[in-house]
Parts: structure tokens; C-alpha cells; sequence
């Protein structure tokens, strides 16, 4: 899969999880944060977490991603950060057969 | 992810598969959390991965109320979330013991469970768990209006706040001031000891050595015969958030050992 094609799921994941009414008043894009912008809270990146798991399977370690970093890379986190950290595991584990 | 229907109300589980095989041995372990603002992820991103790594598959729910499970009018008591618990483990075919893991208010709810079920209990781990004594829920009632006023108290105010953020603290000051939580925690039943002495299956509890509640942890020493008890120094009660490196250690340490026992 290309970084494009991760962004558009991950994009729709996220549109699923803060509700489609809410995400009208966004532009989601690669520079858009967690925190600042979606406001997700703990609970939601839990389900964004189990999504991203039936999606991609256990190469995309959600958790021990997030704990690779400190709290406050977290809170700065953007939907960049996260395709990036898709694509990289897939490039490691081979290409997605969809 | 799950979404359930169990005793009439729609609750959300996470349930964490282990990666390497299962041992026969491993019971399934279900994380309970705490009370109004806690949800599971407390657990999941703390205990819960690390467990299932280990190798046990793992239950973790939202309380009724609570994170994205349903938030009905009624049925707070601690009656009605071991009737809860009984109810998920049904929906999802877990009929043997399992372990429990209870933080706060969630180690109430397995205590109850235990002297509820004791045939579905294979050990506890109890971590800053209160203990529905005669007059804990009052203490509880007060601990949960002062968190009403904190959330109303709050500087995110109606008109300044981010849209997401403001409707986050109006689900908690929904559930404290719109539902049955006070009354049914005042109207809830204290645990009944002598039939908590019955209980004979491992327990293991952890404590900060300043938590408000360690009276509990001793009177739990008095009346579990196969109870282990840790007081961390220089902690509080919110061991879960402050010490979560710490815990980790001991819960899988203890998961090991009950593995051990399990398979022997």
C-alpha cells in the first residue's frame, strides 16, 4: 500500500471515532494532531487501536508504538506520524495483501 | 473489539489474544477499572498488553456508564455490576474461572464478584481496591460529588472550550448528577466478610503506603487466607498512573506463579 492509500483508512477510522458530524468542521490531513485538533481522548485511541489491529494485523503495534515515546510526543502526535509508523512496519513485513 | 448486550445494557470489551500459544493452564485475566472518570483504557494502555504478551488472553470492559459503554439511567449498585461482569463473561462463552484484576472501585466489584461466584474466580489481584465496608459508601458518594463539582468547577468552560473536550466532561457530570450512581453506591450493600472468609483462592493486593483507603488492605489481611500484601513506599491511591512500570513487574510476576500452580 502507498502512504496515500494508509492515510485515506486511517482517515476514515478516525472520521468513525470522533463522528462524522464533528470531522465536517475539520480538514483532516498528515499535519493534523491526536490532541490539539481531533481531541481524542484515551478511550478513543483504545478504538482507534483495536481498528488499526483488524485492519493491519499485530505489524502495526499501536500500544508499543505510543510507548516508545514520552507523553508529551504523544500529545504532539500527528495523523502523519501514524501513516508513517504503518507504512514502515508493512515495508518491514512485506506489502498488505488486500 | 467487542460491543456486547449483556444484562440488558450495550458494553464495550477489548480482548486481547495472546501471541504465543495458550497454555491450558492460563485462565482468561478481565481488568475491572475504577469509578466516573476511569474507563479501561487505564489498563490497557498499562497492564493489560503486557499480560497478553505474556501469553493470557485478556477481558477488559467498560463499566455500564463508563467509556463507550452504554450509560443507562439506572443499576449502579455493585449488586448490578457483578450481575454486569456474570453477564459479559456469559455473552463471550467464559464459564470457567478467570483471574481478576480490580483498581479501586473495580476491586470492590471483584470482590464482590468472588463471594457472588466463587466457582468463576481463580485469583485476584487487587490493586488500591476499596472494600464496600459499613460506611465506605458514604465516603464514596462524597468522593464522587466532589468530582462533580471539580468537572462543573472546571476552567473548560461552556463557551470557550473546545467542542469534543466540553462534551467529555459533560458525560462524567451526566453520569454523577443524571443518573442513579449516588443513590445506588448509598443504597449498595456492604460486603458480607463471613462469606468473604470462604473464599479461599490466592489474592494479592497492592497498596501506596499513603493511599487513604490502606486500612482496607489490612482489613482484607484479616479475613483472606491466601492473601499476599505489597505496600509500595512514598505512593498514594493512584498507583495505576503513577507507578505503572512498577505494577507491571508485579503482575506479571504473579501471573507467572498462578501459571505455575495452574499447570502443576
Amino acid at each position: 500500500m502507498t502512504p496515500d492509500q494508509i492515510f485515506a483508512e486511517v482517515r476514515a477510522m478516525l472520521i468513525e471515532i470522533i463522528g462524522a458530524e464533528y470531522a465536517l468542521s475539520l480538514d483532516i490531513d498528515m499535519e493534523t494532531s491526536f490532541d490539539a485538533d481531533l481531541e481524542l481522548e484515551s478511550i478513543e485511541l483504545v478504538k482507534l487501536s483495536a481498528m488499526l489491529t483488524e485492519r493491519y494485523g499485530d505489524r502495526v503495534d499501536f500500544v508499543a508504538f505510543l510507548a516508545t515515546k514520552d507523553l508529551d510526543e504523544i500529545i504532539e502526535m500527528t495523523v502523519g506520524d501514524l501513516v508513517t509508523h504503518v507504512a514502515r512496519c508493512q515495508a518491514l513485513t512485506g506489502a498488505l495483501n488486500d | 473489539m467487542t460491543e456486547v448486550i449483556a444484562n440488558g445494557v450495550g458494553f464495550h470489551i477489548q480482548r486481547l489474544l495472546p501471541r504465543q500459544e495458550l497454555s491450558r493452564s492460563k485462565r482468561p485475566v478481565v481488568f475491572i477499572h475504577g469509578l466516573a472518570i476511569d474507563n479501561l483504557s487505564s489498563f490497557y494502555y498499562t497492564l493489560a498488553n503486557p499480560v497478553a504478551h505474556a501469553g493470557s488472553e485478556v477481558i477488559l470492559y467498560d463499566l455500564r456508564g463508563h467509556g463507550l459503554s452504554e450509560r443507562p439511567r439506572t443499576g449502579y449498585q455493585i449488586s448490578d455490576s457483578v450481575a454486569d461482569l456474570a453477564a459479559i463473561l456469559d455473552s463471550l462463552g467464559v464459564d470457567g474461572p478467570v483471574h481478576l484484576v480490580g483498581y479501586s472501585f473495580g476491586g470492590a466489584i471483584a470482590l464482590s464478584f468472588a463471594v457472588a461466584y466463587p466457582d468463576r474466580v481463580t485469583s485476584m489481584l487487587l490493586i488500591e481496591a476499596h472494600v464496600p465496608v459499613p460506611g465506605w459508601a458514604e465516603q464514596m458518594a462524597a468522593r464522587i460529588r466532589k468530582i462533580a463539582l471539580d468537572v462543573a468547577g472546571s476552567d473548560v468552560g461552556r463557551w470557550i472550550a473546545p467542542k469534543r473536550k466540553h462534551a467529555r466532561l459533560a458525560v462524567v457530570d451526566d453520569l454523577i448528577n443524571n443518573t442513579t450512581l449516588v443513590t445506588d453506591l448509598l443504597a449498595s450493600k456492604p460486603l458480607p466478610q463471613q462469606e468473604l472468609r470462604m473464599f479461599a483462592r490466592p489474592v494479592r493486593a497492592v497498596y501506596g503506603a499513603h493511599s487513604d483507603i490502606l486500612g482496607h488492605a489490612h482489613l482484607l489481611d484479616s479475613l483472606l487466607s491466601e492473601y499476599t500484601l505489597t505496600v509500595l513506599p512514598g505512593l498514594d491511591h493512584w498507583l495505576l498512573s503513577n507507578a505503572p512500570q512498577v505494577l507491571r513487574g508485579i503482575v506479571l510476576d504473579w501471573f507467572a506463579a498462578q501459571a505455575e500452580v495452574g499447570a502443576r
